[in-house]
């Protein structure tokens, strides 16, 4: 359902349209939790055995895992389903869009037009080419993508991507569904107390869900976001403006922003990077030194690279790659972050990570337990903080 | 169906992702019947869904639904709204069969995701 839709650009669904919205978190639960596990014990049961006893030995890679499962009738289940699913959360909120698109634009520019409760600014580049990776990919199966634009000041696909977000997400990420950010700079803050940032900027920000909890953690400082596409900043805009927080947002690449060399104290990713090539991704980090002052920190959450993770758990997050129109996924799970730090000109001593705690799930207390865990460790900055199980972010991060 | 919320005027936006299609099942034809049985089970909880809400309305307000319904006859500007609203039904359950199509026209420059060796 679409609940975590709180602000003012909020869609006014009929009954019908949301009982098929609710229909689609349902069935997305279903497949996340009975259809995986059950695929998960035709691995242990079955696949496995099969395999150790042809093979002499258990699979040790994500691709061998794949290989084995994917005659298998439960994973073309599982697979079909899932995307469907998925599917499905996007497109059980277009109508409702489609019939506000041209009032969802208008109340954009109202909201920020009123500035009483928040400054915030919105900067749109039309000349901008919005890169390959984007413009010629529906990405995670979202017809559209972020940048495509039906009408004129259009902010549909912002709209398709907060709605389709809380339908997909289940209350999963917070009220706001800003868990992740919430929880990875609340860590952050306790972790380093001492470091007082003047100005913020998020790459790939989407709908800003990544950068507003910067300008609570920091009000002081100048938040920004950017991102290719002109619907997803339109509509981050408005949203900031509802909930009366000030930060900019402006359509621009990642990797040549334009903004001056030494201007950001922080520069921070949230579910980005993961959905850029390898060869942009470097250029992104490159960029983000430029634009870093000296002792200012990028900071990136991400899934976790494939070296931390067992064969099985690869296979399964690397199954977006394959069939979740992600495909730049795996190759991002199989760098190394540290050495990308090092090649984009951070030193090698400079470089940490950190899993943080859910904020939604576990609350501060369980953040500051994780914080101290961290510090007691004597290889200090690159410690991972307690691994375990049940929802955490994992963050990594360079030093200039 | 008749709410006025769902009449306004509307702007088309894509509902199809572009690009080659994933594929699971080896005979041809299974994975659309898996998109089309999920849709269908979409729709027939949308109108379980909206069951449960009219008896507990018409129960709040003292009426006995059952009878009524059965006596029933739409008039032919309701039968026209009904109509309507059952060819994009239809265009939702089978929706997986016009999206092949729509793909193939919208999707021809992807980049390649990993292949596996």
């Amino acid at each position: 359902m679409t609940e975590n839709v709180n602000h003012d650009l909020k869609v006014d669904y009929t009954r019908d349209e949301l009982a098929r919205q609710h229909f689609a978190s349902g069935l997305r639960s279903y497949v996340l939790n009975s259809l995986s596990g059950n695929m998960r014990t035709v691995y242990t049961k079955k696949v496995e055995p099969a395999f150790k006893k042809k093979n002499k030995r258990a699979p040790k890679t994500a691709p061998e895992i794949h290989k084995a499962l994917k005659p298998e009738t439960i994973f073309k289940f599982y697979s079909a389903m899932r995307c469907n699913t998925q599917e499905m959360c996007f497109r059980s909120v277009i109508p409702g869009i489609e019939r506000e698109a041209e009032d969802l634009a208008r109340r954009v520019k109202i909201l920020g037009q009123n500035t009483e409760k928040a400054q915030g600014t919105l900067t749109v580049d039309p000349k901008l080419q919005i890169p390959r990776y984007v413009s010629e990919l529906d990405v995670h199966l979202m017809a559209g993508n972020y940048h495509e634009e039906h009408i004129p000041d259009d902010v549909s696909q912002g709209a398709i991507f907060d709605n389709g977000l809380s339908v997909f997400a289940m209350g999963f990420l917070g009220p706001r569904m800003d868990d992740i950010t919430q929880s990875v700079s609340t860590y952050f803050t306790k972790r380093y107390p001492d470091f007082k940032p003047k100005k913020i900027l998020d790459l790939g920000c989407t709908l800003g869900h990544s950068t507003l909890p910067w300008k609570e953690r920091y009000p002081e400082a100048e938040v920004h976001g950017v991102d290719v596409g002109a619907p997803a900043v339109r509509y981050a805009h408005g949203r900031a403006q509802s909930y009366g927080v000030t930060a900019h947002f402006a359509q621009k690449d990642a990797e040549h922003t334009k903004y001056p060399d030494a201007s950001f104290d922080i520069i921070y990713s949230c579910m980005f990077l993961h959905e850029v090539p390898k060869k942009n991704i470097r250029a992104i980090f490159k960029e983000a030194y430029r634009m870093l002052k000296p002792g200012g920190v990028m900071l990136h959450y991400e899934l976790p690279p494939n070296s931390m993770l067992g064969a099985y758990d690869s296979f399964y997050l690397d199954w977006d790659s394959f069939y979740n129109k992600e495909p730049f996924y795996k190759a991002f799970r199989d760098m190394d972050p540290q050495d990308e730090c090092a090649a984009a000109g951070f030193k090698k001593g400079k470089y940490f990570q950190y899993t943080a705690p859910s904020l939604n799930f576990y609350g501060a207390d369980a953040i500051d337990k994780a914080v101290a865990d961290a510090k007691i460790h004597t290889d200090g900055e690159n410690h991972m903080g307690r691994l375990v199980d049940g929802v955490q972010w994992f963050t990594f991060g360079a030093w200039k | 169906m008749f709410a006025a919320k769902a009449k306004k005027t509307q702007t088309k936006l894509r509902d199809t992702v572009k690009g080659k299609q994933y594929r699971f099942f080896d005979a041809q034809g299974v994975d659309e019947l898996v998109s089309i049985c999920m849709q269908m089970s979409q729709e027939l909880w949308v109108v379980k869904e909206r069951l449960a809400t009219l008896e507990a309305v018409a129960a709040k307000k003292g009426i006995v639904l059952a009878d009524e319904v059965e006596a029933y006859a739409f008039t032919p500007e309701q039968r026209a709204v009904v109509d309507e609203e059952k060819q994009k039904f239809i265009d939702r359950i089978f929706f997986t069969l016009r999206e092949q199509s729509e793909a193939l026209e919208i999707g021809a420059d992807e980049p390649e995701g990993p292949t596996l060796a």
